[in-house]
C-alpha cells in the first residue's frame, strides 16, 4: 500500500524522499499494471523532469505547494498543455491526435501546488458510460478483479489510485462518474458542489451537471486536493465566487450532534446484500460518533434517471456539435461529389463511438421543435422537484414540510446498487447500464456535493469486491461533509 | 384572372449592429469591430473560446451588455430585469461551436419606439414635417459568426473554401422592428437615424463598408385587385444589406418584383411561404442565397455555461446616466434655442464628438462673457468654416483636428469682438491644427499677437490705410462721393491690403465712408 498524498508531500518537503524518485517509482508501478489499461498516455520524461525541477527548488530553499512531488493521474477529458504536452482525447477516436494548447484550470492548480502528472487516465468516451467500457482505446480493468469493470466514466483514474500507482487522481462527475468508479474500486471519490471547482478546460459532457473532483485513497487526501483545486475562476462563469474554508483545518472536529438522513428510497430491495449491509455499517459508524441518524423521504428521487438522461443528453448533443471535422480532430476523407454535409456526417460517424452517437441522437431529439416541452421542460420541472426534496431534507428547524423530516446535515445512501459487474455484462442493455446511476444522478441534478467512501466487501463468485456508500451535503458545505466522511471512514474500518 | 389595381408595401426590419467593445462577446480575444483591431490578419483575433476548442467556456462581456442597454434606452425599449442566453444550434463552418449564443425567449430589450423625422427633398431632416413612428419589437445580444470565403484573398478561384474566424464572437446587437414601414424611403430614414444613434451612444463605429451594420428587411405587398379583393404576397427576407443604397435598392426592387411574381405564380402569404434572398448590388436584383435553403430546427435551449444576466435597478440607472442627449434632440435645440440654421445644426449634431466639442467650446465662450446666441454663432462659425475646411483637407473629422474647446471658444470670441479678421482667424486655426495641443489649451490671443494677426484698433493706422487707399484709387473715391456706394469695395480691399490683413474690414469701411462723406 502506497502512502497517502499528504504523507508523500510531507516527505518531499522535508527532503526525506525526492520527487524524482517518487515519479520513477510511480512510473514503474504504472508499467507493471499496464494490463489494467488505466492510462492512455504516460509522460515519463516530463514527469521526471518536473520532479527534478521541484527537487531543485526545494534544495534552493524555495517554497513549494501542498502537493509537492505527489504523482497524480489526470482523467483524459481535462486539457493539459506543455510541459506535459500529450494528447487530450476524451477517450474518443475523434480527438485521437488532439493536443490542447492550454491547460484546464483545475489541473493548473494541481500543478501549481507541486503535483507531478504521471499520465492521462482512461475514461468512457466523453464521460459517457458507467463501466469504463466505452473508451475508444479499450476498457480499463478493475484492479480487484480484472474480469470486472472499474466503473465509469473516471475508470482509469479510479483504477490507477486503487492499484496503488498514484495516491491521487483528478476526475469529473456528471451523473456519478467519480463516485461510482470510486465505489467499484474501493477508494474515496468526491464530487464537489456545482461551481466549487472551475470547469474551464474540462471537455464538456453536460455543462449544468459536470464537476471536477478528486479520487483518493483517503478522505484526508480528497480534502487536500479539494483545497487545492477549489475556488472561483474568471474563465468559468458558473464557478462560485465564495472562497472555501480549508477543509483540512476542521477535518478532525467531532461530528457529535450532526443529523444524518437516510432516504427511504436508499433501502431498495434491489441493493446487493453487501451494499445494504455497508449502508447500515456506515449509519452505525456515524451514530457511534454521536450523530443522529433519521429516516427521510426524497419523494421525487425515482424521476432522477429519466430527468438526468434528458437534461444531460440535451446538453451533450449541443456540447459535442463542435466536433465537426473542420478545425481540429478527426476529419473524414471525402469522395468525389461529397459535400459539407458529408464532411460532418462522416467525420462524426467515424469519430464517435456507438454510445456517444446514441446520446447525441437522443439529446437532439428531446430538443427538437414539438418535443422540447414534453421532454426537456418536463425534465427541468422534475429537476426542480428533486432539488426541492433535498432542500427540504436540509432545511433547518425540524420538518421539511409535508410531514417530512428536515434538518439533515448530510444524507447517506449507497453509491451504486451493487459491486463491480463483469466486463460485457451490461453493454447490450443500455437501460440496465443507465440504472446503475440511480443513486448518483439526483445529486448532480441538485448540484450538491457528495463523497463516496468504501463500507465493506462483497464476495461474488469467488471475487472480493468493495462496496460503498455516499454522503451528500448542503451546497458549499464540503468541510462538514468531509468531516462526516472521515468519521465514516474510520468507523467502518475498511 | 383578376388584375392588380394598386399595391401597398409592408416592411419590417432586422438590423444587426456590431458593437465596438475591445474584446469579444464571450472571450478576451480582441474584437475586429473595435477600430484598433479592424485591420488584423485573418485568424489572428482568436483564443480557445473563439475557436470552440474542447473545454473552452464563454464568459460574458459586461461592456457589450451595457452598450446594448444604452441603445435600448435610446430606442425607448423596456429593459429586462433578467435576460437569458440561449444556444441556437446549426452546423456551418464559420460557426465554431456548432451553436450560436443568442437570446431567444428573454431578450435584453423589449418593446420600444422611435420617432423618425421626415426628410426634405434634399435628404435633410425636416423638423416641421410630422414624424413617422417605428415600433421596436425587441433588441437582443448575440455573437457573430466568422466568415467563409469562396475566393482567394484578393480574388481568384480556390479549391474549396477558407475560413476566417476573426469576426467569430464579435458582439452583435439585433434590433427587430414591427412591420411599420410602407416605403423604401421610410426604411432608409429609420436605418440612418438608427446608425446615428448607435454611433452617438458609442455602441458601434458604424462604418457601413466594414459591415458594422447590416440590414435585413422583411417585405411583402398587399395587392388590391380589380374585383375588389386584396391578396398578400409571401414575405421575402433580404439578408445582409450593408449600405443605405442597397437597402433602398432591394426594397424598391421587391416592390416591383412582388406583383409580377404573384401574377406568375399566384402564391400568397401563408406559413412556409417565406423566402430568403440575397442582393446583388452590381445588377440591382434580389436572388436566392448561396446557402441551401432548409427548414432549420435550431433546437434553442438555455446555455448552461452562462448564468442569466440580471439587470438590477442600480446597474440600469448607472447605464441610463451615461445616455447622452441624442442627435435629433440636439439638432432641434441648436435650431430653436441657439438660432443656428438647420444645415449648421445637422452638421454639428451628427457626430457625438463634434457635437460635444461644439457644446464645450460654446460653454467656454459663454464663460468668457459672450451671450449664448453670440457664443453659439461664433463657435459654430469657427467649426464649420475653418474647421470643416481643414478636416476635409485631411480626411478626418473636425473633432480629430486636435483643437481644445477653449481655443475654439477664444478664436470665436476674438472674431465676435472684432479683434480678428476672417483670414487671420482662419490662419490661426490652421496654426493650432498643425500643432495639436498636447495638454492644456494655448492662449490664442498671444499666438495672434506673436504672429501680428490681431486686428489693429489704432485710429491713426486706420486713418493712414484709408487715406492711402483713396490716394491710390481717386476714381473709386469720386464714385463714392457721387453716390455710388458699391464703389467703396475697391477702397476697402486696398486698405486691407495696406494693413497686411491686420485691419478689420468693417471698421475700415466705416472710416472710409466717413472720410468720403466729409
Amino acid at each position: 500500500m502506497t502512502p497517502s498524498a499528504r504523507a508523500l508531500a510531507a516527505d518531499v518537503r522535508a527532503r526525506r524522499r525526492s520527487a524524482a524518485d517518487l515519479a520513477r517509482e510511480a512510473l514503474d508501478r504504472a508499467h507493471a499494471a499496464r494490463h489494467l489499461n488505466a492510462f492512455l498516455d504516460l509522460f515519463p520524461d516530463a514527469a521526471i523532469d518536473q520532479a527534478k525541477r521541484l527537487d531543485a527548488r526545494l534544495a534552493a530553499g524555495e517554497p513549494v505547494g501542498p502537493l509537492a512531488g505527489v504523482p497524480v493521474a489526470i482523467k483524459d477529458n481535462l486539457c493539459l498543455a506543455e510541459p506535459y504536452g500529450g494528447r487530450t482525447t476524451a477517450g474518443s477516436r475523434i480527438l485521437a491526435d488532439y493536443r490542447s494548447p492550454y491547460t484546464a484550470s483545475a489541473v493548473q492548480r494541481l500543478l501549481d501546488a507541486g503535483a507531478i502528472v504521471l499520465g492521462k487516465a482512461n475514461l468512457d468516451e466523453f464521460s459517457m458510460g458507467s463501466s469504463g467500457e466505452n473508451s475508444a482505446f479499450g476498457p480499463t480493468l478493475n484492479p480487484h478483479d480484472p474480469a470486472r469493470v472499474p466503473g465509469g466514466s473516471s475508470s482509469g483514474a479510479a483504477a490507477a489510485v486503487a492499484a496503488g500507482i498514484v495516491p491521487l487522481a483528478l476526475g469529473s462527475d456528471t451523473g456519478g462518474s467519480i463516485r461510482q468508479p470510486a465505489a467499484f474500486c474501493g477508494i474515496v471519490g468526491l464530487k464537489p458542489t456545482y461551481g466549487r471547482v472551475s470547469r474551464y478546460g474540462l471537455v464538456a459532457y453536460a455543462s449544468s451537471l459536470d464537476q471536477v473532483g478528486p479520487l483518493a485513497r483517503t478522505v484526508e487526501d480528497a480534502a487536500l486536493a479539494l483545497a487545492v483545486i477549489a475556488g472561483p475562476d474568471p474563465h468559468d462563469a458558473t464557478s462560485a465566487r465564495a472562497p472555501i474554508p480549508d477543509p483540512l483545518a476542521s477535518l478532525d472536529t467531532p461530528v457529535a450532534g450532526a443529523t444524518i438522513g437516510i432516504p427511504r428510497q436508499a433501502r431498495s430491495t434491489a441493493n446487493h446484500p453487501a451494499v445494504a449491509a455497508g449502508l447500515e455499517r456506515a449509519a452505525s459508524a456515524l451514530a457511534d460518533a454521536g450523530a443522529r441518524v433519521i429516516d427521510i423521504d426524497l419523494p421525487h428521487a425515482d424521476r432522477g434517471i429519466a430527468a438526468y438522461y434528458i437534461v444531460a443528453l440535451a446538453e451533450a448533443s449541443s456540447n459535442l456539435a463542435r466536433f465537426d471535422g473542420v478545425r481540429y480532430g478527426r476529419r473524414a476523407d471525402l469522395e468525389a461529389g461529397q459535400g459539407l454535409d458529408d464532411l460532418y456526417a462522416r467525420s462524426r460517424a467515424e469519430g464517435f463511438g456507438p454510445e456517444v452517437q446514441r446520446r447525441i441522437m437522443l439529446g437532439t431529439y428531446v430538443l427538437s421543435a414539438g418535443y422540447y416541452d414534453a421532454y426537456y421542460n418536463t425534465a427541468m420541472k422534475a429537476r426542480r422537484l428533486i432539488k426541492q426534496d433535498f432542500d427540504a431534507a436540509f432545511a433547518h428547524g425540524g420538518t421539511g414540510g409535508a410531514g417530512r423530516a428536515g434538518g439533515c446535515d448530510a444524507i447517506l445512501m449507497p453509491t451504486a446498487p451493487g459491486p463491480a459487474f463483469r466486463l460485457g455484462e451490461k453493454t447490450t442493455d443500455p437501460l440496465a447500464m443507465y440504472l446503475e446511476d440511480a443513486y448518483t444522478v439526483t445529486i448532480n441534478l441538485a448540484g450538491l456535493p457528495a463523497i463516496s467512501v468504501p463500507t465493506g466487501w462483497a464476495d461474488v463468485d469467488g471475487s472480493r469486491l468493495p462496496v460503498a456508500a455516499q454522503l451528500v451535503g448542503r451546497p458549499f458545505d464540503e468541510p462538514r461533509l468531509l468531516r462526516l466522511a472521515r468519521t465514516l471512514e474510520r468507523g467502518v474500518g475498511f | 384572372m383578376a388584375r392588380i389595381v394598386s399595391t401597398r408595401l409592408t416592411i419590417g426590419m432586422e438590423v444587426h449592429v456590431e458593437l465596438s467593445t475591445r474584446s469579444k462577446m464571450f472571450s478576451r480575444a480582441p474584437n475586429p469591430a473595435c477600430r484598433e483591431f479592424d485591420a488584423s490578419p485573418p485568424n489572428s483575433l482568436i483564443d480557445p473560446t473563439v475557436l470552440g476548442l474542447p473545454g473552452a467556456l464563454p464568459v460574458m462581456n459586461r461592456s457589450a451588455v451595457e452598450l446594448s442597454i444604452l441603445v435600448g434606452l435610446a430606442l425607448g425599449c423596456r429593459i429586462a430585469d433578467a435576460a437569458v442566453w440561449d444556444r441556437k444550434g446549426y452546423f456551418y463552418p464559420d460557426l465554431p461551436k456548432g451553436y450560436q449564443i443568442s437570446q431567444y425567449a428573454l431578450p435584453l430589450c423589449g418593446q420600444g419606439r422611435l420617432d423618425v423625422p421626415a426628410l426634405d427633398d434634399r435628404g435633410r431632416v425636416d423638423l416641421d414635417a410630422p414624424t413617422h413612428t417605428v415600433r421596436i419589437r425587441r433588441a437582443h445580444l448575440e455573437e457573430d459568426a466568422g466568415k467563409l470565403l469562396h475566393e482567394a484573398p484578393g480574388g481568384g478561384p480556390i479549391d474549396g473554401s477558407i475560413i476566417d474566424l476573426n469576426r467569430a464572437g464579435t458582439p452583435l446587437l439585433e434590433i427587430v422592428t414591427e412591420p411599420d414601414f410602407t416605403t423604401a424611403e421610410q426604411a432608409v430614414s429609420f436605418a440612418r437615424m438608427l446608425r446615428d444613434i448607435c454611433r452617438f451612444v458609442g455602441a458601434t463605429e458604424g462604418v457601413m463598408q466594414k459591415g458594422h451594420m447590416r440590414f435585413e428587411p422583411n417585405i411583402n405587398s398587399v395587392l388590391t385587385l380589380d374585383d375588389g379583393r386584396e391578396v398578400a404576397t409571401p414575405i421575402v427576407e433580404i439578408k445582409n444589406l450593408n449600405s443605405f443604397k442597397s437597402l433602398r435598392g432591394a426594397i424598391e426592387h421587391e416592390a416591383a418584383a412582388q406583383p409580377a411574381r404573384w401574377e406568375a405564380d399566384g402564391l400568397t402569404l401563408a406559413p412556409g411561404t417565406k423566402r430568403t434572398l440575397g442582393w446583388d448590388d452590381a445588377r440591382g436584383i434580389t436572388l436566392p442565397q448561396r446557402e441551401k435553403e432548409e427548414a432549420h430546427d435550431y433546437r434553442y435551449f438555455p446555455d448552461p455555461d452562462l448564468p442569466p444576466v440580471v439587470i438590477d435597478a442600480a446597474w440600469r440607472e448607472a447605464i441610463a446616466a451615461r445616455l447622452p442627449e441624442l442627435p435629433l434632440s440636439r439638432h432641434r435645440r441648436y435650431v430653436t434655442s441657439l438660432g443656428l440654421s438647420a444645415q449648421e445644426a445637422a452638421a454639428l449634431s451628427e457626430e457625438r464628438a463634434t457635437s460635444d466639442l461644439f457644446e464645450e467650446a460654446m460653454a467656454a465662450a459663454i464663460a468668457s462673457g459672450l451671450a449664448q446666441d453670440r457664443a453659439a454663432r461664433a463657435t459654430a462659425n469657427v467649426l464649420l468654416q475653418s474647421g470643416l475646411k481643414r478636416a476635409n483637407e485631411r480626411g478626418i473629422a473636425v473633432h480629430d483636428l486636435g483643437l481644445h474647446p477653449a481655443e475654439i471658444a477664444e478664436l470665436g470670441s476674438l472674431r465676435e469682438r472684432g479683434l480678428l479678421g476672417s483670414n487671420a482667424a482662419d490662419e490661426l486655426f490652421g496654426l493650432l491644427a498643425d500643432r495639436p495641443c498636447a495638454s492644456g489649451p494655448r492662449s490664442v490671443e498671444s499666438l495672434a499677437r506673436e504672429r501680428s494677426l490681431l486686428t489693429l484698433r489704432d485710429d491713426a493706422a486706420l486713418d493712414a490705410w484709408c487715406r492711402a487707399a483713396i490716394a491710390a484709387h481717386p476714381k473709386a473715391a469720386d464714385d463714392v462721393r457721387a453716390g455710388k456706394p458699391a464703389a467703396i469695395g475697391r477702397l476697402v480691399g486696398e486698405a486691407m491690403k495696406a494693413s497686411a490683413g491686420r485691419g478689420d474690414a468693417a471698421a475700415i469701411r466705416q472710416r472710409l465712408a466717413s472720410l468720403l462723406s466729409g
